[in-house]
């Protein structure tokens, strides 16, 4: 292993990094002989073929072989047979057969070391070597060069946990409490959550049944780190020199200090696998580097047919090919007498048929995007009814009422310019707000329906409420008539019930009510038919907005139902579970039609793709996926939270997710890529609500902070240089978490404008047709728990 | 929610929040023995355990959109975790532990024990004294759930309404609030009602020094022909002069003039400021007089102007009538005999009455032009008026000028104010002397009834004469008494009723 590196002599990296590299490229060849014979050695037929395969085709060009060689070995060194041990353990065997391949002079006077104390020894009794080698690979890290240190922190992270992991399972309560108390606050920044969840880890039993620790133990950890990075970290593995803090001493000339550093080696070995990507370490920006690296190959689904795992995320989106993410076609007929209509509303309206013309209601083609053929869709009713056509119409006569919101015209504003207040107006929304005043306790969901004329809200108390927006009664249907009696709407009509009231109560769950959603199919021309529900109780429910009823149970998840959404186009709706699936369903079965299994943790949120083919979901296991809605498979995956995805939006255009997870920050996705365009920070409690306004150029946010937030979609983002601390708001909200190194989180420049409510947490923000922004709230009296 | 036990834990991680001891004395409880290894090893299980149900109920937490866990999750928890719930705890009703007392302490201590220091604590049973309870606890049913609507945001500019944090500036209702609870206004800050950073023109900074904003907005707000036309209009109007064609040329202007609402919020601070400003001067002379004269017109032009849109400040011109109605006099303590004995020191009363009937005059074409848009606007002033009128203390003028404001406002309410609720009466109670500017706003008033003329002349003289002393007290009763249709009246309703 580690033969390509040089020995490096000089205390700063930085210097050296550039001939490394330089360096490496001529002893290509000979490595791969190197290899091969170790290999062959070792009776490792399969890789020795494969090794050749990849020299032959020529793919294997020098400047990676280094790399790929240290892989390679960490990969097979490793006994297939006990994955859990080290290979180092046998180390009669592995030290001769290294050196026997002509290691650097460096190596093999560590490998002499080694082996004059006995590694068996080194690697079982002692404990303290495990803090030992952490605390010199601390040292190292923060004595790095600042161009490395973005680069090298991430590394601490998996090792600290397979330390204390291998401290609880071999019995050392005391040791491993010790270790995590001194060396856990550091980490804590990023990792809260993790470690957290280490820290009730006590028993070896516990490690062997804990899911997280089982994965950090049969899965490698995926780290991402330049060339020149990882040529400096071997050469601190193997030579303990590089980069140690100030006053930090002689590094690893001790007894200690070797065993500490063959410890680090050997978690580096069995238990991570390094992405060397060739940028250099200074293009990049800081942040990225801990970007889709962890535990990543569980969480990604296996290419289909084979059993290879797969550690970038992009690698598998890649490999799904292109997605249909283009707007949904329309029906011929549907389309004809759609155009019919909107040109005799625009003569009776007096305007230029021109301005009703249909295609201002349809999302615009963007460049490069496939539109799905008819033949794609979900299977649908075969004929449009009235209803359908209202719809489209109702859709022209809001696009073209439409507000427009051009975020964008504030990039170049000037603030003292006479036309700011102006460009302002026209960039930012109007926002209504609806507040909940005397919720007991909690009320999880809120949703307006698409014509704003009703809200509902679901309880923690398993009921759901209704109220008119427009103050009109809600009146259900009797239940005391004769079925021979209804002829016509009219005698439909009389056995309404005779009083009512504009609020009425939904009850039918046995537990609290996680979500609620209104049929999309009146969208703004009417209002909606059914009501979905989603609750603790396992079930999702269907309500009649006719009779005010429940009709339809649906049963399946054993667990509570997280999340419930309709497709666009009526008829399907996805559900999602703490059993970790999303199921789709339809209307008229009472079983579900597709269970999309694959996510490690509970399925928080789903979100169907504009055009119904696709559904989002977002889970507890730190990833969001898309999957193919018909065939259940497994499309995008995107990782880059560091913790549970809380919600998600898909852009009305059909390019872009969002997705806001506990870590405080939204990211920003490309459907179609699977790449992460941009990060936007700023909220300090967790997120609740997304929403893209009709352009898909504005992202407004709401969350527990009591904010609501709008985003740029389109600007560049990122921290901005000077410290912005009047954004920072609501500092007196108990709720707010420390979040980041510095105490406090940054907005991202991409932030327009923030506007903050009196002590109400946002759990919807939603835009209506034309632009207008609804959010509802609950307010919580200061009094309250 | 996960990073605060993680921070708490950090400090208790060298020992575990179980202890082994408590193991111990829950196995004791049980009357099982147990060594001390297995009690560590069970207390780091059960610690274990405890954190796997906190983690779900956090889960929980998070989709009920809490960031406090409630007993609840923990029940929800336990059940998706297949464990028997915990009953008995709602969030309504929370346990209070209470902490062991000394003498548990010290049979630890005595035990030798476990002395760890770890003070015990327990759940407080209360003790329900059924009868109590059945007697005395009303149970209220909670308010049901309700929603209100606001605007968070208008094309991106968040609006200083209550229902959005930052501490708002009054808005007109508070400032009639304000009106009704001491009968007192401050200076009228109208402009900062309009809430766009308005701010009065540069010889007027000096006295608003409480607006902590940047001067140069106002340049962007006013126009500089409107900053001239404002310039000249308030100098040609006062102080007030002899020249009498510039200022009726001014009123005029004021009258009819399009394109001035930008000036609006200014012009009404300015009357504003001037009627204050005139009215707290001590001693009121000739001039004050004049000057309130004159903002009086100017109010008027305004309020006759029709390309003014003057219904957000109805409130603040009726705050300006009502100042003027009630403290236009502060009149000096004279002997009752001799009203008019210190004409140096009064105002001249022909000023005083003449401002207080313009004012009321403002009043009623304020109250028959806008009471439509603000319906509550005629009870409200009423009830102003009403408090000036009636309540004990106040002086004569401002009891002149709620009889004048309530002729403006109409003959319902110089009824309601005069007869219903006894005004008359409480006036002719006080001192009066014949002459005085109030005996005679109070005939005026009661001249008002007389235009009422449905009667029926059956009802004995001695009747009528009784209910109207009743109603009016002795001393308009005596003055009204002469003429009986005039007196009946006045009684209209009362006679009705009998």
């Amino acid at each position: 292993m580690s033969g390509a590196t040089p020995p490096t002599q000089s205390q700063s990296p930085s210097v050296n990094s550039p001939p490394q590299s330089q360096e490496q490229a001529p002893n290509g060849n000979d490595l791969d002989h190197l290899v091969l014979q170790y290999l062959r050695a070792k009776g490792h037929t399969t890789a020795e073929k494969a090794l050749l395969n990849e020299i032959d085709n020529g793919s294997f060009d020098g400047t990676v072989s280094a790399e790929e060689l240290v892989k390679t070995l960490a990969v097979f060194t490793q006994k297939p047979s006990h994955p859990g041990e080290n290979a180092l353990k046998e180390s009669n065997t592995v030290l001769s057969e290294l050196s026997g391949m002509g290691n650097p002079p460096a190596l093999q006077t560590l490998i002499s070391n080694i082996s004059s104390i006995g590694a068996e020894e080194i690697l079982t009794e002692d404990p303290s070597d495990k803090p030992e080698g952490f605390r010199e690979l601390v040292a190292w890290v923060e004595g790095s060069l600042d161009m490395y240190r973005p680069e090298f922190r991430p590394i601490l992270f998996p090792i600290f946990c397979h330390f204390y992991l291998d401290l609880i399972q071999a019995g050392r309560k005391d040791a491993a409490l010790q270790f995590f108390g001194t060396f856990a606050p550091q980490l804590e920044a990023a990792h809260s959550a993790t470690l957290y969840h280490l820290s009730t880890l006590l028993l070896p039993a516990h490690v062997q049944n804990d899911e997280l620790a089982q994965r950090f133990r049969d899965e490698k950890y995926f780290i991402r780190i330049s060339r020149s990075g990882f040529g400096l970290l071997l050469g601190w593995l193997t030579e303990g020199i590089g980069g140690e803090a100030m006053g930090a001493g002689h590094g690893f000339y001790g007894e200690k200090g070797k065993r500490g550093r063959v410890t680090v080696m050997q978690v580096v070995n069995n238990h991570l696998r390094f992405d060397v990507t060739s940028s250099s370490s200074a293009s990049v920006p800081p942040n990225t580097w801990e970007e889709s690296t962890g535990l990543t190959s569980s969480l990604i689904p296996h290419a289909s047919g084979t059993q290879s795992k797969i550690y970038n995320p992009q690698a598998f989106n890649l490999s799904k090919g292109d997605l249909k993410l283009g707007p949904a076609p329309i029906s011929e007929e549907l389309r004809a007498e759609t155009e019919r209509v909107a040109r005799e509303k625009a003569m009776l309206d007096g305007v230029p048929p021109t301005q009703y013309d249909i295609s201002l209601a349809r999302p615009q083609m963007l460049p490069g995007m496939i539109a799905p053929t008819e033949a794609d869709m979900p299977s649908l009713p075969p004929n449009f009814k009235f209803m359908d056509v209202e719809r489209e119409v109702g859709a022209i006569r809001d696009a073209r009422k439409r507000i427009r919101l051009e975020p964008s015209a504030l990039n170049a504003l000037d603030p003292a310019s006479p036309q700011a207040s102006a460009i302002r107006a026209r960039a930012l929304p109007s926002i209504c707000a609806y507040t909940l005043h005397d919720v007991p306790e909690g009320a999880p969901c809120c949703t307006f329906s698409q014509d704003t004329s009703l809200m509902a809200a679901g309880f923690a108390e398993s009921y759901i409420r209704l109220w008119s927006l427009k103050g009109e009664k809600l009146r259900g249907l009797r239940s005391d008539f004769s079925a021979t009696a209804i002829r016509d709407a009219t005698s439909l009509r009389k056995i309404k019930e005779k009083k009512g009231s504009s609020t009425r109560k939904l009850i039918g769950h046995s537990g609290p009510v996680y979500s609620v959603d209104f049929d999309p199919l009146g969208g703004s021309a009417a209002p909606p038919k059914y009501l979905l529900s989603a609750s603790a109780d396992g079930t999702s429910r269907l309500w009649s907005m006719d009779t005010m009823t429940d009709i339809v149970a649906f049963r399946g998840h054993e667990n509570p139902v997280w999340d419930v959404k309709w497709s666009p186009l009526g008829v399907y709706f996805a559900t999602a579970s703490r059993d970790r699936t999303a199921r789709l369903w339809s209307t008229d079965r009472t079983t579900c039609l597709r269970i999309y299994a694959g996510h490690l943790g509970d399925v928080d949120c789903v979100r169907f793709h504009p055009n119904s083919l696709y559904l989002a979901t977002g889970s507890s296991d730190w990833t969001a996926r898309l999957w193919d809605v018909q065939r259940g498979s497994c499309v995008r995956v995107f990782l880059g939270h560091q913790g549970s995805v809380s919600t998600l939006a898909i852009s009305p255009d059909g390019r872009y997710l969002a997705s806001a997870g506990e870590d405080l920050a939204i990211n920003l996705w490309d459907i179609g890529s699977g790449k992460r365009l941009k990060k936007m920070t700023g909220h300090t409690a967790s997120i609740y609500s997304l929403a893209f306004s009709a352009e898909s150029s504005l992202l407004l946010s709401g969350g527990a902070d009591w904010t609501v937030r709008c985003w740029d979609v389109k600007s560049a983002g990122g921290v901005s240089s000077k410290r912005d601390t009047s954004t920072s708001g609501n500092t007196n909200n108990p709720s707010i978490r420390k979040f980041g190194e510095e105490g406090s989180i940054e907005s991202t420049t991409d932030m327009i404008s923030m506007f903050p409510t009196k002590r109400t947490p946002i759990i919807n923000v939603q835009f209506t047709p034309r632009n207008l922004c609804l959010v509802g709230g609950i307010y919580q009296s200061s009094e309250a728990r | 929610m996960a990073s605060k036990p993680a921070k708490a834990r950090t400090q208790a991680q060298h020992t575990g929040v179980f202890k082994a001891d408590s193991i111990k004395d829950v196995a004791e409880m049980l009357s099982i023995n147990i060594s001390d290894v297995v009690a560590t090893a069970l207390a780091s299980d059960v610690e274990y355990r405890v954190h796997q149900v906190v983690e779900e109920a956090a889960k929980f937490m998070r989709h009920g959109r809490r960031t406090t866990i409630i007993t609840s999750d923990i029940e929800q928890a336990l059940r998706v975790l297949n464990i028997e719930p915990l009953y008995g705890h709602t969030p309504h009703n929370p346990p209070t532990f209470r902490r062991a007392g000394l003498a548990y302490a010290s049979n630890n201590a005595a035990a030798g024990g476990a002395g760890s220091g770890g003070s015990v604590y327990f759940i407080e049973d209360e003790e329900i004294d059924f009868d109590r309870v059945l007697r005395e606890e009303k149970i209220v049913m909670p308010k049901g759930v309700s929603w209100t609507a606001h605007w968070l945001a208008v094309e991106g500019v968040q609006p200083l309404i209550p229902e959005n944090p930052p501490a708002v500036p009054r808005d007109v209702d508070a400032k009639i609030a304000e009106v009704k609870t001491n009968g007192l206004v401050a200076a009228p800050t109208v402009p900062m009602m309009n809430g766009i950073g308005a701010k009065p023109p540069p010889q007027q900074q000096a006295q608003a020094q409480t607006q902590g904003q940047a001067p140069p907005l106002v340049k962007q707000v006013l126009s500089r022909e409107l900053q001239l036309y404002y310039t000249r209009l308030t100098s040609s109007l006062l102080p007030p002069t002899a020249d009498f064609a510039k200022r009726s040329a001014a009123l005029a202007s004021l009258r009819s003039d399009g394109g001035l609402q930008a000036l609006l919020p200014y012009l009404i601070r300015w009357v504003g400021e001037g009627v204050v400003g005139a009215l707290k001067e001590g001693g009121q002379t000739e001039t004050d007089g004049k000057v309130l004269e004159v903002l009086m017109e100017v109010v008027g032009s305004i309020l006759d102007n029709k390309t003014l849109f003057v219904e957000p400040y109805v409130c603040v011109f009726f705050t300006i009538d009502y100042y003027l109605l009630s403290r236009a006099t502060v009149a000096p303590p004279t002997p009752p005999t001799s009203p008019v004995n210190s004409p140096t020191r009064l105002p001249p009363p022909s000023h005083s009455i003449q401002l207080r009937t313009i004012s009321s005059q403002t009043l009623s074409g304020l109250l028959t032009k806008h009471s439509t848009t603000y319906p509550s606007l005629s009870p409200r002033i009423m009830k102003t008026l009403l408090l000036a009128l009636i309540s004990p203390g106040k002086s004569k003028g401002t009891r002149e000028g709620a009889i004048r404001g309530l002729i403006g406002v109409g003959k319902e309410a110089v009824r309601k104010g005069l007869v219903e609720s006894g005004g008359a009466r409480i006036v002719g109670s006080e001192d009066i002397a014949e002459d005085e500017p109030l005996s005679s706003a109070v005939m005026g008033a009661l001249r008002v009834l007389q235009m009422k003329d449905s009667l029926n002349a059956d009802e004995s003289d001695i009747e009528v004469s009784r209910r109207l002393r009743d109603v009016l007290g002795d001393y308009f009763a005596s003055k009204v008494e002469g003429d009986r249709m005039w007196a009946k009246a006045i009684l209209g309703e009362y006679m009705d009723d009998t």
